[in-house]
């Protein structure tokens, strides 16, 4: 026997094993793998290791210890022999995957590609310290093989001088996400899938089916569900929110900006919006039921109410000591806000101006004379030709008081416009 | 009161308004060039005598159309994608190499029906043909597919025709009360033949995948079950009474007068003398709607799904890239269609019933594949099938099935 066998596990789906004497003793339907013995923090490959099979002997599925199980070569074919059967309760199982029910033919992410993928087949090794899965076959070779049509059309391919591409995605750079079939669940802290950007995730998430979407979503924390949620479409984040506990949702939603929790809520029925307001935090619930009270097509329904304020006799280097010890969001403080004593809005500079202003001056000594703004009962339409007109990031909206309510950044009067090219 | 009333309807309609497409699309798709020639020849031939298998083929088509929404809406999953996940690669093989060979077929027959149309037009088909799948293809590559399919939901409102059509020729509607009280079929291979051919293109395979995407297309949910469900039987009703006036317009006219027909074109061409030239021109260019219409969701389907299970690539969104197999196909499926079109002497009524068997023997797979989704509880949960869709859902595999063993082994005696 040679100390290290690779194979496929097309090879052993579904076809019989037996015992040292050469004896059939039933049908191979399933490989069980471990997951977690990894972690994300060492930088050793992900290889999971074969750790039950489950055979189909008559009528009956089993699944056995696969330490009594070893590949060898017979008659120029691989075979699996059993040297004992030791039944596996699988009640007891965690952090483990199936082969067929959970791999095989079902889609994948590859975090790699950023993308969705259908796995052909899965690529394996035996040596002596047990088997392992490597990689999954995604390309046309995988196909062709389950097809039986492999070594004809690689001959051929090959007469042409040619060879057939091949494309494996090795474990590191995969994770499971169909477990529509399945009773298993992994542990939501050996997900690879927190390593993709919120953007790319979200366009993962898109494209799952409905339980998928639900499973990937619950995986993340709450930081980075947030900034999922912000990217997903309208119809996707309705679903998401409607299939998990409304605790869970509640404390994503105090994670995101108010503006973005009002656009969500938009997209919900009236008795789940008071259900999840009623269980976020007070202060932003607040937030969001003022936003929600805006009629669509004014300023104050895509305006957040994340914003900075300082008093016009602060200098300019402790309004940047202020930013440093807050730490705020970047989008946050595209400008930050002159207000006085009763919050009314004085005037606003932008982060540029004050980055190449004198330390030593006041606010009020930078500030501009004549700052733009909006009121937030003003028509959305306006704002693009405003901040265009006047190169603006962010404007400040104020109300009929002259009290700043929030501000619009760029980026949400980049969507509106872009919702209203789609919707045309 | 009366207001509140009124306002509740009122938002309901909306919603259905909403929600309706995937239904009614498919129905209008249904009748296809191949579907029309096929209603043509089946009522020119036996006048109003085949008017009753509309009704089974309505019946299943609805049992059928409601399975795939419920499906899609359960699951969230296209049928390609179940198919592959549960039944493995070879079957899926099987299915996907024959909806590809299949549906080539049938693209053939679209540009058919576009080639005989604008010909009673005096427009050559060397000209109409390339013209219209140049068209095709850059609607459906660089324009706005969901506009293409309003656009497209406004023109299936054009089948209508087909009734004024068959008002013009004066149909005798005691003698139509009368077939679909007492069905009844001759027992020869024409006519047995026919009846396969009016079921067969009414349930075709492929309308079986594009419904359950276009169910998850539209982010329908459970609470929308019941509007879908209205949705589908517009649909069905939409396609089964445009049926029923092409066969009415050619029974009372064609058949009385003794004028047998291969080909629809044949059968306007024919509308002429009998029922005017108005009737004549309303049958052509319902015809040539309903083949343009299949002609531009038919091979970008077929490509979609073919890529969805075997784990391409797809979709009009993605670039040519990003997804260089799904564009492969669909302009491969539409090349192979014109060039098989302009080839002078093409057997095209052979393509026709060949595409046809093909549908017919793909059916009963995709129908048992699809039984037995839809009864797997892992996979539908509490929403697995009751009783009254299995009994008519099994009844028409094996309806099905016998239909398709007949269409195989009669033309052998022919």
């Amino acid at each position: 026997m040679t100390s290290q066998t690779t194979f496929y596990f097309s090879q052993f789906a579904g076809s019989r094993f037996f015992n040292p004497e050469g004896e059939a003793l039933g049908k191979i339907s399933d490989f069980l793998i471990d997951v977690l013995a990894w972690s994300v923090e060492s930088h050793e490959p992900q290889r999971p290791r074969v750790i039950a099979i489950r055979v189909k002997r008559g009528k009956d599925f089993r699944t056995f210890e696969f330490q009594s199980f070893e590949i060898r070569k017979y008659k120029g074919k691989l075979r699996l022999i059993c040297r004992d059967l030791k039944e596996l309760n699988t009640d007891s199982i965690q952090n483990c995957l199936w082969l067929k029910e959970n791999i095989l033919d079902k889609q994948i992410v590859d975090l790699e590609g950023r993308k969705l993928v259908r796995v052909n087949d899965i690529r394996m090794v035996m040596i002596p310290s047990g088997t392992y899965a490597l990689a999954v076959d995604v390309g046309i070779e995988g196909l062709l093989r389950r097809l039986g049509a492999l070594g004809p059309i690689n001959r051929f391919v090959e007469s042409f001088g040619l060879s057939l591409p091949t494309r494996m995605i090795l474990w590191d750079d995969i994770e499971a996400v169909d477990f529509s079939n399945s009773s298993i669940k992994l542990s939501k802290t050996s997900s690879k899938l927190h390593t993709l950007h919120p953007s790319d995730l979200a366009d993962i998430i898109e494209d799952l089916d409905k339980a998928s979407r639900t499973y990937v979503f619950s995986t993340l924390d709450e930081e980075k569900a947030a900034d999922v949620l912000e990217e997903l479409e309208p119809e996707v984040q309705a679903h998401i929110i409607e299939s998990l506990p409304k605790e869970k949702v509640a404390d994503v939603l105090e994670k995101m900006p108010a503006d973005e929790v009002a656009d969500i809520m938009d997209e919900l029925g009236v008795r789940k919006v008071e259900e999840l307001l009623n269980e976020m935090e007070d202060q932003s619930s607040k937030e969001v039921r003022e936003l929600l009270e805006y009629p669509d097509k004014v300023v104050g329904s895509i305006m957040t109410t994340d914003y900075m304020t300082f008093s016009a006799d602060l200098t300019v280097e402790e309004t940047f000591a202020a930013l440093r010890k807050e730490k705020p969001e970047p989008s946050y403080i595209y400008s930050i806000f002159v207000v006085d004593k009763k919050d009314r809005f004085i005037s606003s500079i932008s982060l540029g101006e004050l980055a190449i202003s004198d330390p030593a001056l006041t606010l009020g000594q930078v500030m501009k004379r004549d700052p733009v703004s909006v009121y937030d009962d003003d028509d959305i339409d306006s704002l693009a030709e405003i901040v265009s007109k006047y190169n603006l990031l962010a404007v400040p909206v104020i109300n009929r008081s002259q009290e700043l309510e929030g501000v619009v950044v760029i980026e949400d009067i980049v969507e509106d416009l872009l919702d209203k090219r789609k919707t045309k | 009161m009366a207001i509140n009333i009124h306002r509740s309807w009122w938002k309901r309609f909306l919603i259905f308004l909403a929600i309706l497409g995937p239904g009614i699309i498919t129905g209008s798709v249904d009748n296809d060039a191949g579907g029309i020639t096929t209603y043509s020849v089946a009522g020119a031939t036996y006048g109003y005598q085949l008017i009753w298998t509309l009704i089974p083929a309505f019946i299943v088509l609805i049992v059928i159309q409601e399975m795939n929404a419920r499906m899609g809406i359960v699951t969230g999953k296209g049928l390609a994608d179940l198919i592959r996940e549960n039944a493995g690669v070879k079957i899926t093989f099987f299915i996907f190499i024959g909806l590809l060979i299949a549906d080539i077929g049938n693209t053939t027959t679209e540009f058919a029906g576009v080639a005989g149309s604008m010909e009673i037009f005096g427009i050559s088909k060397y000209f109409s043909v390339p013209i219209s799948a140049v068209i095709i293809w850059i609607l459906v590559v660089r324009g706005n597919y969901s506009v293409a399919e309003k656009i497209f939901l406004v023109f299936s409102a054009a089948l209508l025709v087909y009734i004024v059509s068959a008002l013009l020729g004066k149909p005798h509607w005691s003698e139509i009360g009368h077939s679909i009280t007492h069905p009844s079929v001759d027992m020869n291979t024409k006519s047995i033949a026919l009846v396969i051919g009016v079921i067969g293109t009414t349930i075709a395979p492929w309308m079986q995948f594009y419904m359950q995407s276009a169910v998850i297309e539209k982010g329908l949910k459970i609470k929308d079950y019941g509007y879908t469900l209205l949705d589908i039987v517009v649909g069905c009703v939409a396609t089964v009474v445009v049926a029923f006036f092409i066969i009415v317009a050619c029974a009372s006219t064609l058949h009385v007068k003794g004028i047998g027909i291969a080909e629809a074109k044949d059968a306007a061409m024919a509308l002429e003398p009998l029922a005017g030239k108005l009737a004549q021109a309303l049958f052509a260019f319902g015809l040539l709607v309903a083949s343009i219409f299949s002609a531009t969701i038919l091979p970008i389907a077929t490509a979609f799904y073919v890529c969805e299970a075997f784990g391409f690539e797809a979709g009009i969104d993605k670039k040519w890239k990003e997804a260089p197999e799904f564009y492969f196909l669909y302009t491969l499926i539409i090349l192979l269609a014109v060039v098989i079109i302009l080839m002078p002497n093409a057997p095209l009524i052979g393509i026709s019933i060949w595409s046809q068997v093909l549908n017919g023997m793909l059916l009963p797979v995709v129908l048992i594949c699809m039984m037995l989704l839809v009864n797997n509880k892992k996979i539908m949960g509490e929403y697995v099938n009751k009783r009254l869709n299995n009994i008519i859902g099994w009844s028409a595999v094996v309806v099905l099935i016998a239909l398709s063993l007949s269409l195989l082994v009669f033309p052998l005696f022919t």
